[in-house]
């Protein structure tokens, strides 16, 4: 069985409108984060991993599947949708139960993985009631664990930190990390980059139904390069610091952070900079603490391609 | 980046067929149609009728019964294929009405509350979960026609004297047939309808209109026409001429202005086809469409 979710050329119309044009993506194993602003085209591209809508021209298979073998396909996929929506009158239990039933899992297996999907997603206490009684947050996670009930091997989920608390959100990525880490397929769209960027291994940026960027997150950074990037350095003396930075050409700007104790510093030449860096360091006039990229994730890849008004740049 | 231990296992586990997973969404909409006081009333009123044709039955069966309410040699009143026929009639109202509340409460809340995806991102189609509605459509309006009909005429064979049952068994292919064309078709328009309005009182109108608007257009082209063709928009009276015809009952309608049963099916099965587009055009899985 292949192990990638495949996009061939895919394109997505409502009618005249657009959803997606001429995608082209391989998605491995992992976390992949799903970055565009609303109407972006996101949620159609999750629509057409799902087999939810078929695309107007090209292919997507998932590990090799499609949609026409529904039973094969639906029980390798979940998907969490970003709807607040159910079937009226159920309960947390029954939700997840018929679920499975509708997976096809004998009624046995299925009592047995609601009780693990419940408790996952610490809703077993809940689970007696109408999902009508339960809070956004606990919707949220009765949906995510509807999705990971009957072991997909890959797992969609459109906006699943919405409506979670902290804590909740907090939880619910340290299980999005753990499947990634055990080798599952997440793609996750999130309007709350800080927090997927942590756990996240790939992004595609997406914008009017085109794809802007696809990748490993530092790479694509790496490779928006008429966008010099910023890297946090902390030391003793930033101020000395930034006067040796400006001594060559390829750095930018320079800016002390709050506290005094470090230096947000811009660089064109990524690579030289840290060769400089290099030399500064073994001169030993300045204590230098730690030096970490301030601008390298989701968010600044964000700004930098698609930009605040939801336009590629 | 993740290091992949590939410890993840799916589910490799027995599943079971695919037809046993539409009759989960039955059970979804079953439970759903009785979850409502107005169906259970509905319900409850329909059964007046049949226990009004049982005593009738018991009657015309019962001589002595019949001669403390009967006066003189009346000869009463006979148990045949137009008792029947008035039974089904009767039932089919209850079934239109049932269908008009029960059929926009199994369609319209999930296309309301935006459930659809969450339903189809299963391994069952579209076909699946509308056959799943139907299924529990059909089953609920069987419990106000052609099962009651079936059990009238088991009730009727087993008092009257034995070649009765055997010498009228088309009555109850008639009723059989009869009942389940009509609430086949009940079912068929009631999901249709119910699938392009997100309103339950809207959807609930929109079926009844669907039945009578088109009968009042079909009167008004059969009068300035002069033909007898309109009477194929009206479908109570349509139904009845089928009716008739399946138990072999008397046709009432005057000699002339019969419509050929063929022309009835062709009418019946180009409404249902109409349907099953509108059908197919409403029940996807699409949630959000960029402007």
């Amino acid at each position: 069985m292949n192990d990638q979710i495949i996009f061939e050329d895919v394109s997505k119309f409502y009618g005249e409108v657009l959803g997606v044009n001429r995608i082209s993506l391989s998605i491995p194993p992992g976390i992949t984060t799903l970055v565009g602003p609303n109407g972006s085209g996101k949620t159609t591209l999750m629509n057409l991993m799902t087999g939810l809508v078929r695309p107007s021209s090209g292919r997507i298979s998932v590990l090799g599947l499609t949609p026409a073998d529904a039973t094969e396909f639906f029980s390798n996929v979940g998907y969490c949708t970003q709807f607040d929506s159910f079937p009226r009158g159920l309960t947390g239990w029954q939700f997840i139960y018929d679920s499975l039933m509708l997976h096809g899992i004998s009624e046995i297996d299925a009592f047995g993985l609601t009780r693990e999907s419940l408790d996952r997603v610490q809703l077993g206490d809940a689970a007696g009631r109408s999902i009508a009684s339960y809070s956004k947050g606990m919707r949220q996670k009765i949906r995510l664990a509807q999705a990971i009930a009957h072991h997909p091997r890959v797992l969609v989920l459109d906006e699943p930190l919405n409506g979670l608390d902290p804590m909740a959100r907090a939880e619910s990525l340290a299980l999005f990390e753990e499947l990634g880490r055990q080798g599952m397929h997440l793609v996750i769209s999130s309007h709350i980059l800080d927090e997927v960027d942590r756990i996240s291994d790939r992004v595609v940026l997406i914008t009017g139904g085109y794809l802007i960027a696809e990748g490993n997150i530092h790479q694509v950074r790496q490779e928006v390069r008429d966008k010099p990037m910023q890297v946090l350095v902390r030391c003793d003396h930033p101020e000395l610091l930034a006067s040796k930075m400006f001594a060559v050409n390829h750095c930018v700007e320079a800016r002390l952070h709050a506290d005094g104790r470090g230096v947000f510093l811009r660089t064109g030449d990524i690579d030289q900079f840290y060769s400089l860096l290099n030399g500064i360091a073994v001169e030993g006039l300045i204590k230098i603490e730690t030096v970490a990229p301030a601008d390298d994730d989701a968010n600044a890849i964000y700004q930098y391609l698609i930009g605040s008004n939801g336009s590629a740049s | 980046m993740s290091v992949y231990k590939h410890n993840y296992r799916a589910y490799t586990g027995r599943v079971t067929p695919l037809w046993t997973r539409v009759l989960v969404l039955a059970r979804y909409g079953l439970a759903e149609v009785w979850s409502s006081k107005i169906s259970i009333g509905l319900f409850t009123i329909s059964l007046v009728p049949f226990l009004v044709f049982l005593v009738g039955i018991y009657l015309a069966n019962n001589p002595i019964a019949r001669l403390l309410i009967t006066k003189g040699n009346s000869p009463g009143f006979a148990i045949d294929a137009g008792f029947f026929l008035k039974m089904l009639e009767n039932q089919s109202w209850f079934a239109l009405a049932l269908a008009s509340w029960i059929a926009p409460r199994l369609i319209t809340f999930d296309l309301a509350d935006n459930a659809l995806p969450i339903l189809l991102s299963h391994p069952i189609s579209r076909f699946g979960y509308v056959l799943g509605k139907f299924i529990a459509l059909f089953a609920a309006l069987s419990l106000v026609t052609w099962i009651p009909s079936l059990m009238l005429f088991a009730y009727q064979g087993y008092s009257a004297p034995q070649p009765w049952a055997f010498a009228n068994l088309p009555i109850a292919a008639g009723l059989l047939a009869g009942g389940v064309i009509w609430i086949v078709f009940l079912s068929i328009l009631g999901l249709a309808l119910s699938s392009w309005v997100k309103w339950r009182v809207v959807a609930t109108g929109i079926i009844f209109a669907a039945v009578f608007v088109p009968a009042g257009v079909g009167g008004i082209v059969s009068a300035i026409l002069r033909t007898k063709w309109g009477l194929l928009l009206n479908i109570p009276v349509m139904m009845t001429e089928l009716w008739c015809r399946l138990l072999r009952a008397p046709d009432p309608m005057r000699p002339g202005q019969a419509i050929p049963t063929a022309a009835i099916a062709a009418m019946l099965l180009a409404a249902c086809f109409i349907c099953m587009g509108m059908l197919n055009k409403r029940i996807r899985a699409r949630e959000v469409v960029r402007g």
